[in-house]
């Protein structure tokens, strides 16, 4: 101690400075149940395992075993390499879901088994299409409509194997035409689609003229 | 005993949270889709692999459990909308006006469905207005009003229930947008006008 700056005293009844302990409570935690607690971390990663198999599993599944799978529904209305005019969706009348009120549809169901299917169509206009689908649903090909022309389409849809045209018998070949195409197809069944909407009631008539010259027939021959 | 019940609360826990985390994420990622699977513009939303033979697990599955034939999304996109551009569940009960402009030069068709995608019964026999069919404005654009009485213009009508609004764009241009997930052209706002 320095004697020339004597250190004060401190009264007795000084306060006392500590800083206060402060008391806060932290809120408390809900408990998860009992139930919770039990369950073992080997039982929590067996769930995992599990929901992630059945996710992947279910996903997968759907397209083969779906109750919605549009081409089972129209397996059992349509005959197979024949063109169906399906007239404009109404209520109770309607071949598929969110499928365009306003059009007619010209739908073949093709089957490959025994033969190539040909198929000729005109797309009159603009919103015309001509599409292929497999079972599964997967739009292999597609063509639209041109705006106020009318294209007449001729194409050869053959297995996906066949198309170089090896396995198709020499005899039954031909020169391919100018508008004529082969399509392969990677199912041996499938849909061909036409739709064909309506610009209104007055061009009925012509459409239904038009789907009436589509044809699907088997064979290299329309 | 109390290790029995431990090893039934845990096999329960694997069933349970198994079975049911495992498809209810399936349902879930096929019905309403995901970021990885489907894009949306306001109200509307599609599903950007739809029809395409590359498509992921999701898509077909979506596909396939909803009965659809879509076109391949290289060609044209299906939109759907069940909210309106506030998102508001649209239903029957009010009247909304569906405003299409920005489609120029492609061909678009808008149908209204209930929501398991069947036309809805109406005395006008009306579905669906399209490029071809809708009324256009001095300016444009077309407005198409939804609402269960006749109303003046581009009326379509729609019964009970709730509603699904289905638009159908046949732009390349756009389709190859949305697949790139880059800027496109504005999809119609749907603006509810009342309700009863």
């Amino acid at each position: 101690m320095n004697p020339r700056f004597p250190t004060p005293a401190l009264p007795e009844r000084w306060p006392n400075l500590a800083p206060p302990r402060l008391d806060v409570r932290q809120p408390a935690r809900p408990a998860p149940p009992g139930w919770i607690r039990k369950i073992h971390w080997r039982a929590a990663i067996g769930a995992l395992l599990l929901a992630g198999i059945l996710h992947v599993t279910a996903t997968l599944a759907v397209p083969l075993v779906g109750p919605g799978l549009a081409y089972q529904k129209l397996r059992e209305l349509l005959p197979a390499n024949t063109m169906v005019v399906v007239p404009p969706a109404r209520p109770g009348k309607q071949l598929l879901p969110f499928l365009m009120p306003d059009a007619y549809y010209g739908i073949c169901r093709f089957s490959l088994a025994s033969e190539p299917v040909t198929v000729s169509a005109p797309l009159a206009d603009l919103g015309w299409t001509l599409s292929l689908h497999t079972p599964q649903g997967d739009n292999f090909y597609v063509i639209p409509g041109q705006q106020l022309r009318t294209t007449d389409l001729s194409l050869v849809i053959v297995p996906a194997a066949e198309k170089s045209g090896d396995l198709i018998p020499a005899f039954t070949r031909r020169p391919a035409a100018a508008s004529e195409d082969q399509i392969a197809s990677p199912s041996e069944e499938g849909l061909v689609i036409i739709r064909a909407p309506l610009k209104g009631l007055a061009w009925k008539g012509e459409a239904e003229a038009a789907l009436a010259r589509a044809k699907c027939t088997p064979g290299l021959k329309p | 005993m109390r290790q029995f019940g431990h090893l039934i609360v845990n096999l329960l826990a694997i069933v349970v949270l198994g079975i049911g985390g495992g498809l209810g994420s399936a349902w879930y990622m096929v019905e309403a889709g995901s970021r990885l699977t489907t894009r949306s513009f306001g109200p509307w939303t599609t599903w950007i692999a739809a029809g395409r033979p590359d498509a992921d697990p999701y898509t077909r599955a979506h596909t396939a459990r909803n009965g659809l034939l879509p076109i391949a999304s290289t060609l044209e996109l299906s939109f759907y909308a069940k909210t309106d551009s506030d998102g508001d569940q649209l239903q029957s009960a009010c009247d909304y006006a569906v405003t299409v402009e920005g489609l120029e030069g492609a061909w678009w068709d808008l149908a209204a469905f209930d929501r398991r995608g069947g036309v809805i019964p109406n005395g006008a026999d009306r579905f669906t207005f399209s490029s071809d069919t809708a009324m256009r404005e001095p300016d444009g654009r077309a407005v198409i009003v939804l609402a269960r009485d006749a109303r003046p213009g581009n009326w379509l009508p729609v019964g009970a229930g709730k509603v699904t609004l289905a638009l159908t764009v046949q732009d390349a241009v756009l389709a190859a947008a949305v697949y790139a997930a880059g800027p496109i052209k504005p999809l119609p706002t749907i603006r509810k006008l009342g309700c009863r």
